[in-house]
């Protein structure tokens, strides 16, 4: 500032004599330097119009290809579910129909029996004589004085009454054999309650499947149809799955953590080697390739077991062949899971080794010894280590179907996130662009505010010039601002 | 044709990110005053050696301990010499082997006139470059005040120390110093201008020695 002062000695003077000239100059570049603003604020505004609609467009047609993608993907998964709904009835319904004749046999028997049973029940047993009026009648006959006639019916009444006891007797025997039949028929009713039963339940089966089938049917075709309300609903499962499966993922790595952990210090003894890579020593690498490697065989035992669908050639390969791969991933994964846990073992002894040399340097090797624990106790962390680096590969190895969850989510939130980025940036560009068109106008607003003074001269001249000219009276005289002033388009 | 320049291109990367093990490996130089009152100290010194630096050392890394007496520049000044093996259990045993050297050297009767220090700051300072370890440091365990044998011509030249980290633990102050504690730290601070001259890394003057491991392993 200082070295702007003409006179340094005399600044006020100095800053006059600038404002002077600044004025004269900007006076007379006004009509040019307006037009370089101007120009200036459209192609800027311009531009940021342009990318903000380039950015509109890429956002468009990348959010046209998710849909896509979502809806071919959402279609594929539908076809899949009907499929093995499909074969699931078509298992059912073959196994129940072919025990369908047995199961239609055996009704028939139990019916016809049941028919026959019935039939046997319904016979008229035979019926009671009149036995206890005889009876009755005979004994209720005066007593005679004649004692041959009261002999004969004493006889007679004697006679009735056994007749009387036979004849109740053979009807009892006939009745407790209708009962016998009828209670045997009971057993054949509820043979046929469960026949008919395990009908109910297939028909029941049969019944919720092509419920399922006609809600899946529904799904896709709602899907083949492109409706929006499909789409919203396949990308809200996307997300959820995606977050699911992230965790799931995050947790599997904090799990390859500890078990890179428990292998890392032992790996150093068995790879002792100079050289590093990316910043790792040899071992780290090789500790870090062995955990990869149970990652990689899980992935193989995942796919070849028809669990994920990550390498299609797999999939499209001979049971036989998929077997063997099946097999030598497995052995491959129990050996590393092997090698894991003896690592574990020697990194145990390794640290025991390390807190020793350690005790022994600082000299206190005697009482280091003195607070070594118990054998029983010292031997729970090689014990636990060891169960470690046993069982954690074969739970890295399960990551495989999370891992494919995520990718296959993945795109379509990643697309999604894209999609937002590329509108929040065509938002963006488009303020920006207003900005600078309106801050460029307020500059040449500003402009003419800083030469006021000549302009008001101006002014005030032209009103006299006019006033001479125009016998009406001096014309409405417009601030030479505004006639210059950029008449920029409105943003859209 | 394609798949192999890929193949090329992977294998260009893996080697340009493969380094060799000397530039992460770090190499400490240890030197240790027996002359003057500073030979009492030999015990205490040898102590804090074996239980705060040598357990820390790691495979790979590279040890020396130099004696600072009447010629610190004399090959005859190293007590003891080691660059770890890449096999932690290897290295665990050279750490006893120089463990044991060093309580010999604490053990034998050693008490010289003259403290050479700047002698022995050259010949640690070659023994660093010797090593081309990424990590270069010089712990100096002295009073500081040298006392250089007649007619030894002692410079540390510019950038003789380049890249080393250079602390001094435990400076006994002397029974002038506490007459005039200002000499201490004079003394102190011209070595700091002379370090400074000769492109040291860094200088430090450590009190505590259990925090040299911590100051050793400072990025």
């Amino acid at each position: 500032m200082h070295g702007l002062l003409l006179w340094p000695d005399r600044p006020a003077l100095s800053l006059l004599v600038l404002w002077a000239v600044s004025q004269l100059l900007l006076y007379a570049a006004r009509v040019p330097m307006h037009r370089v603003l101007r120009k200036l604020g459209t192609a800027l505004g311009g531009a940021f119009r342009l990318a903000a609609r380039w950015l509109r467009s890429a956002a468009e047609e990348l959010r046209r290809r998710n849909r896509e993608v979502l809806l071919e993907s959402g279609r594929a998964d539908a076809e899949t579910r009907l499929e093995r709904e499909f074969q699931r009835l078509a298992t059912t319904f073959t196994a129940d129909l072919k025990a369908y004749p047995a199961l239609h046999r055996r009704l028939d028997e139990s019916v016809k029996r049941v028919e026959e049973d019935l039939a046997a029940s319904s016979l008229t047993p035979p019926t009671a004589p009149g036995w206890p009026e005889a009876v009755q009648a005979v004994a209720s006959i005066p007593k005679a004085g004649d004692r041959t006639v009261q002999k004969v019916l004493d006889e007679i009444h004697r006679s009735a009454q056994v007749q009387e006891k036979k004849a109740l007797q053979e009807w009892r025997e006939a009745v407790a054999k209708r009962h016998g039949i009828l209670a045997a028929s009971a057993a054949r009713w509820k043979v046929v309650h469960g026949l008919l039963e395990q009908v109910n339940r297939t028909v029941s089966g049969v019944l919720a499947a092509s419920g399922r089938i006609d809600g899946y049917m529904d799904t896709y075709q709602k899907i083949q149809r492109g409706e929006n309300a499909a789409e919203r609903v396949l990308a809200v499962s996307a997300i959820e799955l995606f977050v699911v499966s992230l965790f799931v993922v995050a947790v599997a790595g904090f799990g390859g953590f500890v078990n890179f952990q428990l292998i890392a210090r032992p790996m150093s003894e068995l790879v002792p080697g100079g050289a590093w890579v990316l910043g790792m020593p040899v071992s780290t690498i090789a500790a870090l390739v062995i955990v990869l490697m149970e990652v990689a065989a899980g992935i193989f035992v995942m796919e070849t077991l028809g669990v994920t669908h990550l390498f299609p050639r797999i999939g499209a390969l001979s049971p036989s062949r998929r077997r063997v791969i099946f097999g030598v991933a497995l052995a491959g994964l129990f050996l590393l899971a092997s090698i894991e846990a003896s690592l574990a073992i020697l990194r145990e002894q390794l640290l025991e080794a390390d807190k020793a040399l350690a005790l022994a340097l600082a000299g206190e090797s005697a009482r280091g010894a003195v607070t070594v624990a118990a054998p029983l106790l010292s031997r729970i962390p090689t014990i636990g280590q060891a169960v470690m680096g046993f069982v954690l590969p074969w739970i890295l190895a399960m990551i495989a179907v999370p891992l494919e969850m995520l990718v296959q989510s993945g795109r379509h939130v990643i697309g999604r996130a894209l999609v937002l980025v590329l509108q929040g940036g065509s938002g963006f560009l488009r303020i920006v662009g207003h900005v600078a068109r309106q801050a460029l106008g307020a500059l040449v607003h500003a402009y003419d505010i800083w030469i006021i003074v000549p302009l008001q001269a101006e002014r005030l001249a032209r009103g006299r010039g006019d006033a001479d000219r125009n016998e009406l009276g001096p014309a409405t005289l417009r601030n030479p601002a505004e006639q210059t002033a950029p008449s920029f388009r409105a943003p859209r | 044709m394609r798949p192999l320049a890929q193949a090329a291109a992977a294998a260009a990367l893996l080697a340009a990110g493969c380094t060799d093990a000397h530039a992460h490996a770090r190499a400490v130089c240890v030197l240790v005053d027996v002359s003057g009152t500073y030979a009492d100290q030999r015990h205490e010194v040898i102590r804090v050696v074996k239980s705060g630096l040598l357990p820390h050392l790691r495979p790979g890394d590279s040890l020396v301990v130099i004696r600072v007496g009447d010629h610190g520049y004399t090959k005859d000044s190293v007590v003891a010499t080691a660059t770890l093996d890449d096999q932690p259990s290897h290295a665990n045993a050279q750490k006893m082997e120089l463990a044991g050297k060093l309580d010999r050297f604490a053990a034998a009767d050693l008490r010289e006139r003259h403290t050479d220090l700047s002698g022995a700051i050259l010949l640690a300072a070659e023994y660093l470059r010797a090593s081309h370890a990424g990590r270069k440091s010089m712990v100096v365990f002295s009073d500081m005040l040298e006392e250089l044998p007649r007619g030894a011509q002692r410079t540390l030249g510019p950038g003789e120390l380049a890249g080393v980290d250079v602390v001094a633990l435990n400076v006994k102050r002397l029974a002038a110093d506490q007459n005039d504690p200002a000499a201490y730290r004079r003394r102190l601070d011209g070595w700091g201008v002379r370090l400074a001259a000769a492109k040291a890394a860094s200088w430090t003057v450590v009190l505590d020695p259990s925090d040299l491991a911590s100051r050793l392993e400072e990025p």
